[in-house]
Order: C-alpha cells, then structure tokens, then sequence
C-alpha cells in the first residue's frame, strides 16, 4: 500500500537565539493508507504542533508534508482550507460542533461548504454505525459528550477525505465512552478504509491504535505495532 | 456524622417527550470528614448531584440537607450566603479572577463577607498547597497545576462544609494531576474538610476513602 | 493585603480598554446630543428674545412713567426692583430728515437697558454733551465721530429750542427709523424751564420722570408695580387722572413659554434620552454576556446580588466621568458652531438678528443630568442581569443554542444564508433589539421627509403676496411697526422711477387710511360697550362686549382699514359672497353704489373667520366726515383676505393700529380720493415679464439703498425662497435627529458584529479547520449583517407608513403651511443604506479583529 502522507524533516522554532523554543526538532515520518495511527507524548512533547503541521494548519520552519500528491507547503492560506475541506478530516478534543446546526446540518457541514450534495447512502450508514441514527434533528446542545463527539466522527467522515486526524479525542470523554468511541472510530475506519492519525497523552486509548508513535521534545523516539508485541 | 444527607432526589430537566431525568431516585449520606469520589459515564448524573448539593439546582422531588441546613427553605439570596460560608467549589478550569494576585484570588470569599483573614491558617493552607512565593503573583504567571492549587486553598479559605470539587484535575496532565489531586487530598484531611469529588480518572478515583458510581441518575455503587 | 469590592472594580475595569472606549464614546454622544441641543435652543431663544428687546428699545422687565421726582426717589427702597434708570423726556428733533430721534435724559443705567449705552466715547458729563447713534448723526449731516458737533431743534410746550451739542460718545443704531440722543443730568440742572413739572395741567411728559428697571424676579411683576405705584401715590389704572403712573410690564423680556415649545422641548429631551439608551445599554448587555462565565463564578462563590450590582454601578459611574466632561465640552462648541446656521435659516423671517449664546450653568447642569439618567437607565437592565446570573453559568462550556427548532430540516444542509439567519437566532432579544434600533431611525427620517414635502410654499406665497412685487414703505415690512402714519406714504419720485422699468405690467398704486384721518369714520351697526383712552399713543379705543376693539376716529366712531384700490387690484381679491364678478363690482362701486368688504381668512382651513364677520352682505356702512354723515354704502361683496390684502406679508400691526379688529373696506380711487384729503399711497403693487424680473429686482435693491432708503419691497420670489429656506430647516433639524438615530443604530450594529466575530472566534477557527475559507466567513457573517438590516427595514416600511398617515398627518394638518403628502422615498433610501452598512460592516469588522493564526485561535480555548 502506498504512503498516503509524508512527513520529511519537519521542524518548527519559535523564536531566535538563546530562547528558541524547538517544537519539532527533525520529523520524520510516514503513514500508509488505511492504518490507524496514535501519536503519544506528554505535555509539550511536541505532539500537537505535530499534528498541526500535519493538517496544514501551520506551516514548518523547516520540512514538507506531502498529502496524496500534494505538497502542503505550496498552498496559499485558502488553497489549503479548500484542501482540508475535501481532504482532512478533523476531530476535536471538545468536539467543535457548530451549536445553530443539527446534528444531520453538521455532518454535512463541510460538504456545503463545498457546494456538493452529500451522498445520502454513505452518510446514513456511517449514522447507524455510530449509533446517531435517531439525534440526527437535534442540537449539539442537547446531546451527551459522546454523541457530541460520534457526530463529529461522523462529520470527519463525511467527505471521504484521504485522512483523519484526530486531537485527544477522548479528552472530555470518561473512560467508557472514551473507548467505545475509539472503537468506534477505528470500526468506520476500517470498513470505509479511512486513514487515521489520532494524538493523545492517554496510552490505554493509544493501544487500540495499529501503530504508536511516541514523540518527545520534538523529536520520535519510538515507533511501535502493538499487535506485534 | 453525617454531613450530608440525601433523600430519594430527583432532578428533571424540560417536559414531555424531551425530559432529561438526570437524577432518578438518590438517597445517599457522607460522613463527615471524608474524602468521597462520585465517578460515571458521562451523563450519568454526577454534575447534576454536586450541583444540587451545592445548592445550584433545586430538587424536583427529594430533600437534601448540608450540615443541618435543609436546602429546600433556603431563599435564593440565603442560598448565595450558604454557597459563600459554607460551600467551597474547586472548578476543573480553575475560574480564578485574573486581575486578582494569587493572594487576593484566595482571600476573595472571605472579601464578600468583610470577614477578616484569619492569618495563621492562610499560612497553613497556602504553605501545605505549595504556593509560598506565588502569593502576589497573577493567575497567567503560574502553571496549571500551581492555579488548581490556588484554587483549592480558595475553597477552603472560609472553613467550609463541604468541598465541591468538579474534574479537578481535567485541564492538567498525569503527572501533575496525581500531584494536585495528592495535595488535594492532603490538605483537606489535614483540616478535617469533607471533600466530595467529581471525576472520570480511576486513578482518582482510587484515592477517595468512599466511591460512589452513578449511571442514568442512579447510583449502581 | 485586603481587597474590596472597589478594587476589583477598579482591576477588571481595566482589562477592557476597548470596551469601555465604546461605552464613554456613547456616554460623550449622548452628553453632546443634549448639550449641542440644549446650547442651540437656548441661544436661538437668547437671540431671539434680544432681538425683539432691541426692536422694543428696552430689555428692561418692566418700566414706570409719568412720576414725580419724589416718587422717583422712591424707587430705591422698592424691595422688588434690582436695579433702575432715570429717564425724562424732552422731545423729538424736529430739524431731522428722515431718522427720528428722540431726546432724552437719561443715566447710565437707563442707557444700558434701552441699547443707547455709547460703545465708542465716554458718557455725558457737561451739559452740552450728548450720546447719539451714528444714523442719526448721519441724518443730520455729520460724520459719527467723537467731539462732532450735534446741531439740535426741538419744542417742549410750545416753545422751540435751538441748541448746539458736542458727542462724547455714540453708537450704532438698531434701526433705521429711529433712535434715542440722551444727554446727562447736566442739562436737567441747567434747564429748569424745560423740566418743569406740569404734568396734572397739560399732560406733558416732559418734567416728569421715566424708569426702566431690571426685577429680582419676574413672578407677580404686574400686581407688585401697580402696589407699588399705589404707594408712593399715583394712580396706575385711570390714564386720564392727574396722579396717573403708568406702569408696563415687559413683554419681550419676560415672555412666557409656550406651552407647545415645552411640549416640543419635552419630546426632544425624551427622544435624546431614547438614543442614548440604545446605544448605551447594547454595550453594557453585551459586556454582561461576554463575561457571563464571570459572573457566574461570582454568584457560584457567594457574590450577592447587592454586591455584583455595586461592583457594576462603580464602573458605570466612572465611565459616565469621563464621557460626561468630554460630552459637554464638545456639545457646547457644536452647539455653538451650529447656532449661526439655525439662526440662518430662521433669518428670513426676521431682519436685524443678533445672534447671542453664553455658556450658563443651566445648560452644563441640565446636559450632565439627562445625560445620567439615560446611563442610569440603560444599564439597569444589564446590571440586573449581571446580578442575577445563574451560578451555573461558571460550569458551562459552549454557548449554548437557544431555542427549539420546528420542521425536520435535513434537506437544509446548512446552505450559509439559513445559517447567518439561525445565528441571529443565538439571542433573540438582542437581535430584534438592533432591528428596532435601526428601525427608528427609517421611521424618524421619513416622517420628517413627509412633514417637508408637505411644506406648501405656493399657499404660503399667495398669502403673502398677490403679485410678482409690491413696493412699501419699511414700516409695512416691520412686523412690529406696520403703515400708519400719511408720512410714510411712497413718494411720487419714486412711483415714477419703478413704473417706469422695462417689462413692468399690471401697476396699481394702493391707498390706505392712517392715524392722521381721523376725520374720517365708518358706521356699521357694531356697539361699542366701553371707551379707553391712551393720549401715549394718541388712540382712542372702542370695545364691544365680545371684546373685539376698534379705534376710534374724532368722533367716536371706528375708523376702519379703509383701501383706495384699482380695478387690477379688486380682480386679484378671492371675492366670496356677493357680486363675485370683480369688474361688474369695480364697475358699481365706482358709480357709488356700495362697497367691498373684507373678512380676514383662517389660513388653515381657508375660511372666512367668522367672529371678524361684523357686518353681511346687504347691510349698510354709513361714512362719516368731520362728524357728519356724507355717504351710505351698502355692503355689494365679501371677500377672504389675505395678508397682502390687508398690509403685505405677514405684518398685521398696521391694521392693528389703524382700524383694530376691523373693518376692512376696499373703495375705488374715485370714491377714496371723495372721501380722504391727501390720500396716501401705501404700496404700489405689479407683474413683471419673466425674463426682466431679475433686472428688476437688482434695481430695486439698488433703488432701495441709494435713492430712497424709506422704501422696501416684496417679491413672489422672495416669498418663495423664505418659505423654501423654512422647509429646509425643517428637513435640516430633523434630518440631523433622524441622522443621530441612524448613527446610533449602526454603532449598536457595528458593536453587535465585532462582538460576535471576538466571542465566537473559537468557532470560527474551528470552522476554517475543517474547510471554510475566509470568503466562506465573510459572506456567512456578510447575510447575518444583512439580516439585521432587513428586518429593519420589514419593520421600518409599514411602521412608516401608519405613523405618516397618522401622526404626521394630524401635525401637518393643524399648522396652516402645510398641506398632507404622503412619501415613502425617504425610508426606502434609508433602508438602502442600511442594507448596504449591513452588508459591508462584517467583512470591514472580519479583516480588523479576526487576526492571526487558526492555530493561535483554536489554541486559546484550550
């Protein structure tokens, strides 16, 4: 299988001189289509700007990111929303649903933005498989933490991008939900063969990953498939 | 003794075919000094239980009492006063005054009751909390766990209750939360402060001397 | 350290730099909209009631006449007068041309208040030194200077003197027609002769003495003179008794309020207040929302509610410090800068304006506690909500959506329009609020857009004036003088010049009846009830039980308005009942068969008035001269008149003064000139050929000028441009209200706007992650601006319409110049802004406060 995304020497400084702050200090990495990756670390690790990168929400000091065929480096700021839109998924540590939309209007959401109509048929069996078949009039407000998060899961999915990233997803979950709720995600990935990238702190919601890569001080200090071990 | 007592509490939200029933039937007692964790799923009902408590909701049906006080006679105006004096609240994003020092922050409740501080035990309490040094520093200067930790010795400034402490370590990361929730639990039993705790972290969770597991409004442990 | 409620007041006041700039902007417009207001209203009112005291003579509040010297001495111990003059009179020049000048003795303080006090030069001292204004000094042939000599020719009971002054000081005179030479009480100690007391035997003034005078206070002012007068002697109420004091109250100086002024005044203030507080309450509403999770932890912790609102009025009180002193600071220039333009407009109507505003307390007082109350109000509301936030409101996370929704929407797909108007769904309230807001504002500028339209200049022009031009005498165009005397008539000099101007057509001369035919009377079966006899102004009065009053000729009959007129003339008048054929009518009249009657007409209904109607149709006038009967007339016609039918314009102290409250008579030249010796010709009236007016016009103003500076004239087009101007300052005024509505309205919309980009920046930024583009943004929050303004406008069009059809039609309809047409243009204009403000103001507000990175902004909610 081919390598969806690339990631070749990444680096991102802050500041000059003596107060540099070195978030990534030469990443290297790669991810093959269909896989289900967690990237793990502590609190300032790096791990978040990682990611950031990683979606073209921020641009390297040093290093590109190749998504697919495209390089992220040589998009302006709205060629790359336009390629996040139909090419990256997000998922959020609280969710980020959008409160006046239902949650039907908020999985479709990106798809509008784009001017396309939503294929019916795949949306729906993703709802069922997340178990949002029957909240789909209501509002972010009135659903759980959970729900709030599947419905985001099933935004990310919407518009088959080529990879799903996703930030401490389980964070403002309890331990329960934050399980199902990976399960769930890993479950949709595999059967739409979705790539997944998933950072978290919490190493039990890690193992359920294919593959655990453990990033410290900017830099990977470990590469792992749990399976294997 | 029983600090707080409970009689078969309900609390609904809205009407009809979209009421929420978040407590369905608690009847529970805390004793007094202790170190209690109420732990479940989320939407379980365990925010709904320690705001009622605290006096933030009113019961649908059921009796709660705190420290003798039965909640339901109390006036709104009484309830803020009950909340100030006798009620501490840790939040899981601190809510510390940023314009306030640390000291201030700390020093604030017994402000709105032109309570004088009594000097001693603020010394004890910030001393036991790790905050010598960071008393006349603002909120934004400190980290994570040094605001949580401010944020406690200001829940337990005015000698409350009862502590209310909600996810208190949420915002932080493992390591520093097994040290404030550590803290935590130190200081209130160094003051005999019975603390009822909000969380999802079993870890935590294990800390407690009692833990109460709710699902559906109901407790299950 | 211990912290009070004031400190943290005081620290988190701080942390909002922009947000309270806002509210001391609205607090300092609301300061600047009364003060300017204020300031404005006060100095037109000051200008104006100078004016009439200059044209008066005096701005005294009152003034005695006819006193003996001791009762003058007595005027010092009147506990109710300020401050008092001397003055006794002597005479009028008689070797003048045509400036009038009146001899007095005076003081300084009498000087000051009758507007003689010398502004170059030094009061009289010696006897031969005297004050005198620089028209008079031109009149008599000597250039205004200092030390000039003053040749002057005057009679007191009969016999003439001849004397020689020296000016030591002089001063510019207010009006053309005449003014006051004063000399010290010098010359009274060295002319006893002229100042004897003689009062009782002949009823000369001279020797008697004068006093204007400024009162402690101007309640009660009649009832405490004429005690007054009682008490030092004199006899207030019976003019012809030997003691007589006369006692007048001035009723320029101290002119009562109308009560529709107060009312107008009192609808201004309220509307200001109204402004203020949409402004200033959005900002407080808006701060309380932002830091909701703020106050709530307040209340969590044990904050009472007595306590979060004394933490808010604190902040208020010192934002309201600093916005009230910059306010009335600003307002106070505007005010001032704007006055001469108000008063500009205002002009046409009065001549010899002095434009005056000082900067009295009233004004700082009253601007600074209007201004209060409107804060005072408008955070009410807001603090209240502040006080009474749930403690819950600490624990919350998101903003949570309000509101249910209906139908099922999943074919909606969340297009961008549904979803600005769902986000104005966020916060009803406040939502409809700014709708309301900007509403008032389209409402206001159509209804004054209504009242201008309807504005009838041609009604006012026909009343003014029958034809293209009419020359007078200057009296006829002073409202407060009017044609009176034979003496004021047009000289033949000048009839000539004018008639003969190129394109001149239709040319009538005018007669009229003055003061000096007296001898001339009118009999028409009206009852005279009692007689009042004022030797001052050398009238004779007659009242009937009704009240209405004649003047009395010599022989106790009215004397009527009576008016020579040519055929041309009789045509032009709106003939009612009768012979209404003008020619058929001239014709009969001038074979004596009866005459014309007048009943002046109701301007706002256009009908006759009928309690003037003193004589019908049919019944008989019988003249009198010298005492006998010589003619009967019988009543042929009637006719509506007009204010050119009766003097010119809108002067009515001519016919005052003359006839009274009537009648009004129009006679052919032949029978006039029977019945008046030296008949006089008070204005000559004609058309003009298009093209030549404007030549006409400049001739007569140079005419005017140069040649023979006691006439004047009237012009259609003239009427036509000061009935224009008044529409312009109607639209102006209101204009600028409406204006400051709109102004008002868009800050609440642009406030709104900002707001809700900084508050829902996390959810923007979420957004952009996942792929809306910034032009995406732009045009969602570009419908959600332009929602606000449309339902604005929903709102302002038919509100606009009720209330002009409503409202504004009853206004129009009570005030005579105005005749009803309705307009919607205004407000569909004015929507069209709104729209377009709408529509730009988000994307404007987007480029300003939503900076940075996407990551900076998801970064900051964590």
């Amino acid at each position: 299988m081919e390598h969806i995304l690339k990631a070749t020497g990444l680096k991102k400084y802050y500041g000059k001189g003596e107060t540099t702050v070195k978030a990534l200090d030469g990443v290297n990495l790669e991810i093959e289509q269909g896989t289900f990756t967690a990237i793990i670390g502590t609190s300032g690790s790096g791990k978040s700007t990682l990611l950031h990168m990683l979606g073209g929400l921020d641009t390297p000091t040093e290093g590109s990111v190749t998504i697919g065929d495209t390089e992220l480096a040589g998009l302006d700021s709205e060629q790359a929303t336009v390629f996040r839109r139909r090419q990256i998924g997000f998922i959020f540590q609280n969710y980020n649903l959008v409160p006046v939309l239902t949650v039907w209007e908020n999985i479709v959401f990106p798809l509008s933005l784009d001017g396309r109509k939503p294929e019916k048929e795949f949306i729906m069996q993703a709802v069922t498989l997340l178990g949002l078949e029957n909240k789909l009039d209501s509002l972010p407000g009135q659903l759980s933490g959970g729900q709030q998060q599947r419905t985001a899961i099933a935004r990310a999915l919407a518009s088959k991008p080529s990879i799903i990233l996703a930030d401490e997803p389980t964070g403002n979950l309890d331990s329960k939900t934050g399980n199902d709720v990976i399960r769930l995600l890993k479950m949709t990935g595999e059967k739409f063969r979705q790539t997944i990238v998933m950072i978290t702190h919490n190493p039990e919601i890690a193992r359920l990953a294919d593959r655990i890569v453990r990033i410290e001080d900017g830099r990977i200090v470990s590469d792992e498939f749990p399976d294997t071990l | 003794m029983d600090i707080i007592t409970i009689h078969n509490l309900k609390k609904y939200f809205g009407t009809g075919s979209r009421q929420v029933k978040a407590l369905d039937g608690i009847s529970l007692s805390i004793e007094k000094g202790k170190f209690t964790a109420i732990i479940g799923a989320s939407g379980s009902g365990k925010t709904t239980l320690m705001n009622t408590v605290g006096g933030l909701y009113r019961p649908t049906e059921g009796e709660v009492f705190v420290d003798g006080i039965r909640l339901a006679e109390l006036s709104e105006e009484q309830l803020t006063i009950f909340r100030r004096r006798k009620v501490g609240y840790i939040f899981q994003d601190y809510n510390l005054i940023p314009e306030l020092t640390v000291r201030e922050n700390i020093l604030f409740p017994l402000m709105l009751d032109n309570s004088r501080p009594d000097e001693i035990f603020f010394r004890e309490i910030t001393g036991l909390l790790r905050l010598d040094g960071k008393l006349s520093q603002f909120p934004y200067m400190l980290s994570g766990g040094g605001q949580q930790c401010a944020a406690i010795a200001r829940a337990m400034i005015t000698k409350p209750s009862i502590l209310l402490a909600d996810e208190p370590t949420g915002s932080l990361d493992a390591k520093t939360s097994q040290n404030v929730a550590g803290l935590l639990k130190t200081t209130a039993e160094a003051f005999h402060q019975t603390l009822l705790m909000i969380t999802h972290n079993t870890e935590l969770a294990q800390l407690a001397d009692r833990v109460i597991k709710l699902q559906d409004g109901h407790i299950i442990l | 350290m211990e912290i009070s409620l004031k400190t943290l007041a005081a620290r988190s006041f701080r942390t909002y730099k922009i947000r309270n700039l806002a509210a001391v902007l609205a607090i300092m417009l609301t300061a600047i909209l009364f003060t300017a207001v204020t300031t404005i209203g006060m100095g037109t009112m000051e200008s104006l009631t100078l004016t009439q005291q200059m044209a008066k003579g005096s701005k005294a509040d009152g003034d005695f006449r006819y006193m003996t010297a001791e009762q003058f001495g007595q005027l010092e111990n009147a506990g109710f007068i300020e401050s008092y003059g001397l003055r006794m009179p002597v005479g009028f020049l008689t070797n003048t041309a045509r400036h009038n000048i009146e001899f007095d003795v005076m003081d300084e303080t009498q000087a000051k208040l009758t507007f003689c006090n010398p502004g170059y030069g030094t009061v009289p001292q010696a006897e031969n030194e005297v004050v005198i204004s620089d028209a008079a000094m031109l009149d008599l042939g000597i250039e205004p200077e200092i030390r000039a000599v003053v040749p002057a020719e005057f009679s007191v009971r009969g016999k003439t003197y001849v004397l020689e002054f020296v000016v030591s000081g002089w001063y510019k005179a207010s009006s053309g027609q005449g003014s006051i030479m004063w000399t010290g009480t010098a010359f009274r100690d060295a002319h006893p002769d002229i100042f004897r007391y003689t009062y009782p035997a002949d009823a000369s003034p001279a020797g008697t003495y004068f006093s204007d005078f400024t009162a402690v206070s101007p309640r009660g002012l009649e009832d405490k003179m004429k005690a007054w007068a009682y008490s030092v002697g004199g006899n207030p109420e019976d003019v012809n008794a030997s003691d007589y004091l006369g006692t007048a109250v001035n009723q320029v100086t101290n002119a009562p309020i109308a009560p529709k002024t107060m009312a107008m005044g009192i609808v201004i203030v309220a509307l200001f207040i109204l402004c203020g507080y949409l402004l200033i309450y959005n900002i407080f509403d808006i701060a309380v929302m932002q830091e909701i999770r703020r106050f709530g932890l307040y209340r969590t912790i044990g904050m009472s509610r007595k306590q979060v609102r004394k933490l808010m009025n604190l902040q208020a009180s010192w934002l309201s410090c600093a916005g009230i002193p910059l306010g009335l600071a600003a307002g106070f220039f505007i005010g001032k800068a704007t006055l001469p333009v108000v008063m500009g407009t205002l002009s046409s109507e009065y001549a010899n304006l002095a434009v005056n505003v000082s900067p009295s307390p009233v004004i700082f007082f009253g601007a600074s506690f209007l201004t209060a109350l409107t804060v005072f109000l408008s955070t009410r509301k807001p603090i209240r909500a502040a006080a009474g936030t749930p403690p819950i409101e600490a624990f919350r996370y998101a903003e949570a959506a309000s509101g249910s929704r209906r139908a099922k929407r999943r074919s909606a797909e969340g297009g961008l329009p549904q979803m600005a108007w769902s986000n104005l769904g966020r916060s009803k309230r406040r939502s409809f609020f700014i709708m309301v807001s900007l509403m008032l504002c389209i409402v206001l500028l159509n209804s004054v857009g209504i009242a201008a339209v309807s504005m009838d200049t041609e009604k006012q022009v026909n009343f003014v004036i029958r034809t293209d031009f009419a020359v007078v005498n200057i009296a006829s165009a002073n409202g407060l003088a009017g044609f009176t005397r034979r003496e004021q008539g047009l000289k033949e000099e000048t009839i000539h010049d004018i008639s003969g101007r190129p394109g001149i057509k239709n040319g009538s001369l005018v007669y009229k009846n003055t003061l000096d035919d007296k001898n001339v009377t009118y009999d028409f079966g009206v009852r005279i009830a009692e007689t009042q006899n004022r030797p001052e102004e050398d009238k004779v009065i007659g009242m009937t039980e009704d009240g209405f009053f004649f003047n009395l000729g010599s022989d106790g009959r009215p004397l009527s308005n009576v008016y020579g007129m040519s055929a041309d003339s009789i045509s032009r008048m709106d003939i009612r009942e009768g012979e209404t054929d003008a020619g058929k009518l001239y014709r009969r009249m001038q074979a004596g068969e009866g005459v014309l009657m007048g009943i002046p007409i109701n301007r706002s209904t256009m009908h006759m008035i009928e309690p003037l109607r003193f004589a019908e149709v049919g019944d008989t006038v019988t003249v009198y001269k010298n005492g006998e009967a010589v003619m009967e007339l019988p009543i042929l016609a009637a006719a509506a008149i007009n204010g050119d039918d009766m003097e010119i314009g809108y002067t009515v102290n001519g016919t005052f003064e003359v006839g009274g409250d009537g009648l009004y008579l129009y006679l052919p030249y032949e029978i006039y000139r029977k019945l008046y010796d030296r008949p006089a010709v008070y204005k000559y009236s004609f058309d003009a050929e298009a093209d030549t007016r404007d030549d006409i016009t400049e001739f007569l103003e140079t005419y005017m000028h140069t040649s023979d500076p006691s006439v004047t004239y009237m012009s259609a087009e003239n009427a036509r441009k000061n009935a224009e101007s008044s529409r312009t300052m109607v639209a102006f005024v209101g204009g600028l209200i409406g204006a400051i509505f709109g102004i008002a309205g868009i800050l609440n919309l642009i406030n709104t706007i900002v707001t809700a980009i900084i508050t829902r920046r996390h959810e923007f930024a979420t957004m952009q992650s996942i792929g809306m583009t910034k032009k995406q943004l732009a045009r969602m929050l570009t419908y959600e601006g332009i929602c606000y303004a449309a339902g604005a406008c929903i709102l302002g069009l038919p509100v606009s319409a009720v209330l002009g059809f409503t409202v504004v039609r009853s206004l129009t309809e009570s005030l005579w110049y105005f005749s009803f047409h309705f307009t919607l243009v205004p407000a569909v204009i004015v929507c069209a802004a709104l729209l377009l403000a709408g529509a730009c103001i988000p994307s404007a507000a987007l480029r300003l406060f939503h900076k940075g990175s996407i990551v900076e902004k998801l970064r900051i909610a964590e």
